[in-house]
């Protein structure tokens, strides 16, 4: 697969987020400046409850700032429409969960062909992007198998695959080891500085491996929706 | 195939026994609305005129059911005196009810005349009953039995064969018609006869003669006279309860198609709702996902609507077949009429529609957040 082209730039500036849990307004996040460069590999960590999902899912357009300027490729997310955002989405980012987030339904060569066929893909062409994909991530000899078949570190080899599908700019990682044992984990990591370091994807993630920390371009630290430590390398 | 369609038939199969869950629960509601819809046609149905006669009727007032009436001949006469120039004839006819291998059927006797030119009973197959141990029997009967033409049944003790079908103008009852000789002969003739028929020329007022026979004090002392279809109104007295009834289980037959469909709907949807979500965090567009929802739901809805259908259909030909309903011998036939059966489907697919436009909502203001449990 050929080096992606795309910006992949992120901005954001003084991003907030307010939930309102039953009469009670919970801030989320109180103020996040952030700005991530084409083909960089960012690592938020920060403790459970700190707003690490959070941002990431403002960041990757599935969920809305209260308050706040976001750009993802130099395009304004803060006041477009909803199906704007969803088709932004379709075009431009990835997603790794931490529980994978498969279909059940579909098997692992469906699972990766979905976003492709999102996007208007014919079923052949996008079955035969995604039979390369599974290939790449290791798992041509698993196509066939349902999620409930594989384990839990080919299940994330799979979700990767799949948010590899639309050749994104950015993969957003939502503690993409944390379900997984060291093994598994450390062979995630290996493929996902991979694809940053080959394709020039740029990729945040959210964890709290510390070993994805180290390997990181830029890192942060959430505490109670505020970074309180970055470091660049 | 387009990438929606094609995850519809793969979710659908995938959780075969979830789909079939779905298809039956919905299905329960199908049959409940169609068996409830025939039902209430039936009652709709059930006792009415067909074509009013204009004949009236003499039965004993101080009988309830018209089979404790006893009559007397004289009465008849006394009839035909008081009203000379508007009454053509006058005729006896026994009147019973009874349990016939199972059935609760009516036999009437008349003269053989009257009954082919002044009841208004057409022959639609075979032949009049001429000879002893003889009768014909309403096409009403060959609802609520699996009679036909030859067939012998035991009445009071003896065989009688139906020689024919026929149709009566007014309510179908289940009955059974033999010629007077051969009722007196079975029944005896200490009772009397039990009504007693005036025949009215065309050009009379039914209601206007009625009224004076019973001012007559040879006849109101011991008789009350009706029209023809009054008869029957009285015989039916449950009619205009199971009019009542009927509207009753019309309603309830439309809430269980629109409520029912709705909620099986709303279910597996929101069973759904992880996969949605992220099919549209995978970049489905709300549209498309209703699109998508809603053509799940129809595939879902069409299948229940078919097996709901097939079950009833089958139902009501067995219960008509094997057990037919039948109310004083007047029959309740069941039907599946086509304008029930379209208005289900409609609303059936119309609440479907609902319970996925309501459901998709809701999900999408959940968020992602969601996808994290």
């Amino acid at each position: 697969m050929s080096k992606i082209e795309c910006a992949g730039s992120i901005e954001a500036a003084g991003l907030e987020k307010v939930y309102l849990r039953g009469s009670e307004h919970v801030a989320a996040l109180n103020g996040v400046d952030l700005k991530v460069n084409a083909g960089e590999f960012v690592v938020i960590s920060g403790h459970s409850g700190s707003g690490k999902s959070t941002l990431l899912h403002i960041l990757g357009g599935i969920d809305r700032p209260t308050k706040g300027e976001l750009s993802v490729n130099q395009v304004n997310l803060t006041g477009i429409s909803e199906a704007a955002l969803t088709r932004f989405r379709r075009d431009n980012i990835g997603f790794i969960f931490q529980f994978y987030n498969l279909l059940p339904s579909l098997n692992a060569l469906d699972n990766v062909s979905m976003p492709s066929m999102a996007k208007g893909l014919s079923w052949k062409a996008a079955r035969e992007r995604a039979a390369v994909l599974l290939e790449q991530v290791g798992l041509s000899h698993r196509q066939k198998h349902t999620p409930g078949q594989l384990s839990g570190g080919e299940q994330q080899r799979v979700a990767i695959a799949r948010a590899m599908a639309i050749e994104p700019c950015v993969i957003l990682a939502d503690e993409p080891t944390g379900d997984l044992d060291t093994a598994s984990a450390n062979s995630i990591v290996s493929l996902m500085t991979d694809l940053n370091q080959r394709l020039g994807i740029t990729f945040i993630i959210a964890t709290h491996n510390l070993h994805l920390v180290r390997l990181a371009s830029s890192s942060y630290e959430l505490l109670d929706g505020r970074f309180t430590q970055a470091s660049r390398k | 195939m387009d990438a929606l369609g094609y995850f519809t038939v793969r979710d659908l199969l995938h959780d075969r026994w979830r789909s079939l869950l779905t298809i039956i629960s919905l299905a329960v509601v199908v049959v409940s609305y169609l068996l409830l819809a025939a039902l209430s046609q039936a009652y709709l149905s059930f006792g009415n005129h067909a074509e009013p006669s204009t004949n009236l009727m003499i039965i004993d007032a101080n009988a309830l059911d018209p089979m404790e009436s006893s009559l007397q001949a004289s009465i008849l006469q006394a009839a035909a005196q008081i009203a000379p120039d508007q009454i053509l004839a006058t005729f006896p006819s026994l009147f019973r009810h009874l349990d016939i291998q199972g059935h609760i059927l009516q036999i009437r006797a008349v003269p053989l005349e009257d009954m082919q030119n002044r009841l208004s009973l057409s022959l639609l197959q075979g032949n009049w009953p001429v000879g002893g141990q003889q009768m014909v029997v309403t096409d009403g009967l060959i609802q609520v039995t699996s009679w036909k033409i030859g067939t012998v049944a035991n009445i009071y003790g003896e065989d009688f064969q139906v020689t024919g079908i026929v149709r009566s103008s007014g309510s179908q009852f289940a009955s059974i018609w033999m010629t007077y000789a051969e009722g007196l002969r079975l029944f005896g003739s200490t009772k009397g006869f039990q009504i007693g028929y005036v025949q009215l020329a065309p050009s009379a007022n039914p209601e206007e003669v009625r009224a004076r026979l019973q001012a007559d004090p040879r006849i109101n002392a011991q008789a009350a006279v009706y029209l023809d279809t009054t008869l029957a109104d009285r015989y039916n007295q449950v009619n205009q309860n199971l009019l009542n009834l009927s509207l009753v289980q019309a309603l309830i037959s439309l809430l269980a198609i629109t409520f029912g469909t709705y909620n099986a709907t709303r279910l597996s949807l929101t069973e759904r709702g992880h996969e949605i979500l992220l099919l549209h965090v995978l970049g489905f567009t709300q549209a498309k996902l209703r699109t998508f929802l809603f053509t799940r739901s129809l595939v879902l809805t069409l299948a229940a609507y078919l097996v709901g259908w097939s079950i009833s259909w089958a139902f009501i030909t067995y219960q008509g077949m094997h057990a037919p309903i039948s109310i004083q011998a007047a029959p309740l036939i069941l039907s599946l009429p086509p304008a029930s059966s379209l208005l289900g489907l409609l609303l059936s697919v119309s609440f479907a529609f609902l319970g996925v436009w309501l459901t998709t909502g809701p999900l999408s203001r959940r968020g992602l957040s969601a996808l994290r449990d």
